[in-house]
């Protein structure tokens, strides 16, 4: 794998003071609005929603910029798709097997036609 | 970390320094090494108890049984719940404490720095942590014997709410927790070092197919472990805390209600386990694959059959086995299409593992075969991991996964492949690499009794699982004759234990020939199989530092019988 | 020695060893994590009712740490900055308030923790406060291990040695991405325990 960082200039990597000032700003405002929606006490769907996508722009900010992830060396972004990837599996698949067990919860009548000969 | 003074061809370190708290990833690799040994052979002792007990229920355990405390063995016939103990930690023990250690942290600690030309590890003081990790995590998973409550009883799969009941449980977690940590630092080590630390001119597609293996192990480690260290803090807080993330509401216990708040999902724990768990079985089963590879390759004197195939092959096994994970689960109650997903995905992981044994077998065609002790292992190798792999097929079809879930049949898969394939493979690999390790071979006639014995036995204990299984055996009795239809095939039961007898007996001579070989075994050179790779072309054993000077590699790893070269073999260092 | 591999591009990643390794532990912590967050999420889907965070938690607190923890994310960055420039002053100055921001984080969480249990709250109480103390408390172990890391950066800054050491700005920077992924943690833990 050709080394790219090596060959760039060395100030590509100097940390950028300002751009940390600003950012820093923003994750404080968001953080006020997250807590801000939340108070209005919407629906549970649309709350969640909302809160993640806040989420979402706040840990991709730190990530972005205080890991420096924005201009890193390809092979870290290739490690952490590769991760992604592999979490994306063990994240859905319980979920959506939890969301089997809520519905035998809810609906038990499918649990009963299976076995028509135990019903009174 | 890395790049500190670690004192390389400076002043001799003390004893202390240089075997025990060692940095040196070959002390460190050794280290590995006798400790997984030894507790292979613990594992291997309480699976003897409790063979005892499958073959003769209820008659005393002769010699030992009077050596045990009268709650465990009353009278010294074993109790049921000593029985479940054992059962437990013979699981716990091979799998976290003695295969995986001997595949990962033994050989690839020793040999990967030294296949890719590399001075040491890329994190020395890690790999050191790593090590003193394991052997607390070790050493206190031994000791929950000795604990108030005894040792875990829940299986080595520690099902909720059963482990959550079972007095025990709290110990085994803990030392895993440490066991996983240590493999964690251990992982991060191996992929630094092998995306790094490689010798000029070694590309990855020069790499030997044992280094590739070990890179997908660790990957393999390194994503799988967290999710069952998180499933076992949660586990952790049912048992010490009283929450119920495991424990549903209403759970009826010995007649009483329990008194949790209940709300929480055993199968949830299941999903996290069999997430590490069937990973876990490739960082099992792809080592010892890399370890046959390079054995075949050295005794065929020709190359692979098929290097990318194999190398590709390992790769998606490594994607595909976190794809898997819930065939282990179809009778559980899991969603019915979530079944069918994960048949389909085991239909498909079958298809790499078939490719790696084809090219193995073809690498055999039309080869000069130099029957030596380790090749004996690899060629029986090649069909029992072979039987191993293809009895797995009707455990992952929903249809006939139902019947044989619970029953003897599924030992008996398992254990062809980790026994017959890997213990098989790990074993020949000792006799492959103990010239580099000692400077000195092991006996050759010894190691053949070993081997035939061993094999013949091997087959023997496991053979008769899959007639008792078919026959209905359930795999979870403390006393097989409880159920009148095990009652026919209780006999095997009995050849069972009589050949895990004398598989034990057959390990003694390799015991003996391990140790008096290290010290009295014939004296051998730099590079006595003729081999091509890296890790021949220094000393044996290979100094601190390994290499005199940093290595140039210059071809791929399996050069041999190359036309027009007076030797048959061309070592990757060779400039020409 | 050991990064005499550094030499060889064709063999070398191109990311350095500490960098490499630190990203590849933040790997394992990702799916340590997302774990976590699957259990939360199959047991709150499973659960036939879920408290809503204003009335079961201290949510001012719950901000004020949220506000404490991104600044201690932003001191950490500008030592960093300050290393990279290799002013010691400055260094040890933004390092020490990372510290000291991440004590008071602690501080916060023990009046939370000390609220909830004043009120006979418990981890066994529901599955909601197990979920609450389970994960919060993992989160600060997790801030005990960067306090460790952190403050031992803190005191290899008084030797020279350690500026000499061209490894040194690497274990600021890896040091760095660990309490960032411990900041990204917690951004996403708040709303998930105390606003949805």
């Amino acid at each position: 794998m050709p080394d790219k960082t090596a060959a760039a200039p060395h100030d590509a990597h100097r940390p950028n003071v300002r751009l940390f000032a600003a950012v820093f700003g923003a994750l404080l405002c968001l953080t006020l609005l997250t807590v801000a929606v939340s108070r209005l006490r919407l629906e549970r769907p649309e709350a969640i929603t909302v809160g993640l996508l806040i989420a979402l722009i706040k840990g991709g900010l730190v990530a972005a910029v205080f890991m420096h992830l924005w201009g890193e060396n390809t092979l870290v972004h290739r490690v952490l798709y590769t991760v992604a990837f592999f979490a994306a599996f063990l994240m859905t698949l319980p979920i959506l097997d939890g969301h089997y067990f809520v519905h035998l919860l809810t609906n038990p009548a499918p649990v009963a036609a299976q076995h028509p000969d135990e019903g009174h | 970390m890395s790049g500190d003074s670690n004192g390389h061809g400076a002043h001799e370190p003390s004893f202390w320094r240089k075997y025990v708290f060692s940095v040196d990833h070959k002390v460190i690799g050794l280290q590995y090494m006798m400790t997984a040994m030894s507790f292979l052979m613990v594992g291997f002792a309480l699976m003897l108890l409790m063979r005892w007990q499958l073959a003769w229920p209820g008659a005393p355990i002769p010699f030992f049984g009077r050596l045990f405390p009268p709650d465990l063995a009353p009278n010294g016939v074993m109790s049921g719940e000593f029985y479940n103990s054992l059962g437990a930690m013979h699981g716990t023990i091979m799998v976290f404490l003695g295969v995986v250690p001997l595949a990962v942290g033994a050989y690839g600690n020793y040999l990967l720095p030294l296949q890719i030309g590399a001075p040491d590890m890329a994190f020395p003081r890690l790999n050191m942590a790593s090590y003193w990790l394991f052997l607390g995590g070790g050493l206190l998973m031994l000791s929950s014997f000795m604990m108030p409550g005894g040792a875990a009883q829940s299986g080595w799969t520690s099902y909720p709410p059963l482990s959550i009941i079972n007095p025990g449980q709290t110990v085994w977690l803990f030392s895993m927790v440490l066991i996983i940590t240590s493999s964690l630092l251990g992982s991060i080590n191996f992929l630094v070092t092998a995306m790094n630390m490689r010798a000029p001119g070694m590309s990855l597609w020069r790499l030997p197919v044992f280094c590739w293996a070990q890179m997908v192990t660790s990957v393999l480690l390194l994503l799988a472990f967290p999710p069952l260290e998180a499933a076992a803090f949660l586990q952790v807080m049912d048992r010490v805390f009283h929450t119920s993330f495991y424990m549903p509401k209403g759970l009826v216990v010995l007649g009483h209600v329990s008194t949790v708040s209940g709300g929480g999902q055993p199968l949830l724990w299941e999903h996290l386990f069999w997430f590490l768990a069937h990973p876990e079985v490739y960082v099992l089963v792809l080592p010892p694959m890399g370890i046959v590879a390079e054995i075949i390759a050295n005794n065929t004197r020709k190359p692979l059959h098929g290097y990318k195939t194999i190398v590709v092959s390992m790769i998606s096994i490594g994607v595909m086995s976190f794809l898997v994970w819930a065939h282990h689960m179809f009778i559980s109650g899991m969603s019915p299409a979530l079944s069918n997903f994960f048949l389909v995905t085991t239909m498909i992981i079958s298809v790499p593992s078939v490719a790696i044994l084809t090219c193995l077998i073809f690498s055999l065609k039309g080869g000069s075969i130099r029957f030596t002790t380790p090749m004996l292992y690899a060629l029986a190798f090649l069909p029992l991991f072979g039987i191993g792999g293809l009895t797995g097929l009707p455990l992952g079809l929903t249809v006939t996964d139902i019947y044989l879930h619970d029953t003897y049949y599924v030992i008996g898969h398992f254990h062809f492949v980790v026994v017959t394939g890997s213990i098989l493979a790990l074993l020949g690999g000792t006799y492959h690499w103990f010239p580099k390790w000692f400077g000195r071979k092991m006996n050759d006639t010894l190691g053949k009794v070993h081997f035939w014995g061993s094999v013949v036995c091997m087959i023997g204990v496991f053979g008769p699982m899959f007639p008792m299984g078919l026959a209905g055996a359930s795999r979870r009795l403390y006393d097989p004759t409880a159920q009148v239809h095990n009652l026919i095939v209780q006999p095997l039961n009995v050849v069972s234990t009589v050949f895990a007898y004398g598989l034990f007996l057959f390990q003694l001579p390799f015991i003996w020939n391990f140790f008096h070989s290290m010290f009295r075994g014939e004296k051998t050179e730099e590079n006595p199989w003729h081999a091509t790779t890296l890790e021949w072309a220094c000393p044996s054993p290979p100094p601190h530092g390994n290499f005199d000077k940093t290595p140039r590699v210059h071809r791929g790893p399996y050069e041999y019988s190359a036309p027009g070269r007076k030797t048959d073999y061309w070592m990757q260092t060779d400039p020409a | 020695m050991i990064t005499t591999a550094m030499d060889n591009p064709d063999t070398h990643s191109g990311v350095s060893n500490a960098k490499l390794g630190v990203w590849l532990f933040l790997c394992s912590e990702i799916m340590l994590f997302a774990t976590l967050f699957t259990s939360y999420i199959v047991l709150r889907t499973g659960a036939s009712s879920w408290p809503w965070g204003w009335d079961a938690l201290n949510v001012p607190l719950g901000t004020l740490n949220t506000a404490i923890l991104i600044s201690s994310s932003v001191t950490i960055v500008m030592a960093y900055a300050r290393a990279y420039d290799k002013d010691v002053k400055g260094f040890r100055l933004w390092m020490g308030l990372t510290l000291l921001l991440s004590f008071a984080f602690l501080v916060v969480k023990g009046f939370e923790y000390h609220g909830e249990f004043a009120k006979g709250i418990w981890p066994s109480t529901s599955l909601f406060y197990a979920c609450y103390f389970t994960l919060t408390g993992l989160h600060g172990i997790h801030i005990l291990g960067g306090i460790v890391v952190n403050s031992s950066l803190l005191y290899m800054s008084f030797k020279k040695e350690h500026w000499d050491n061209p490894l040194f700005l690497g274990r600021v920077e890896g040091a760095g991405l660990y309490w960032h992924f411990v900041d990204i943690v917690w951004i996403f833990l708040f709303p998930a325990l105390y606003l949805l």
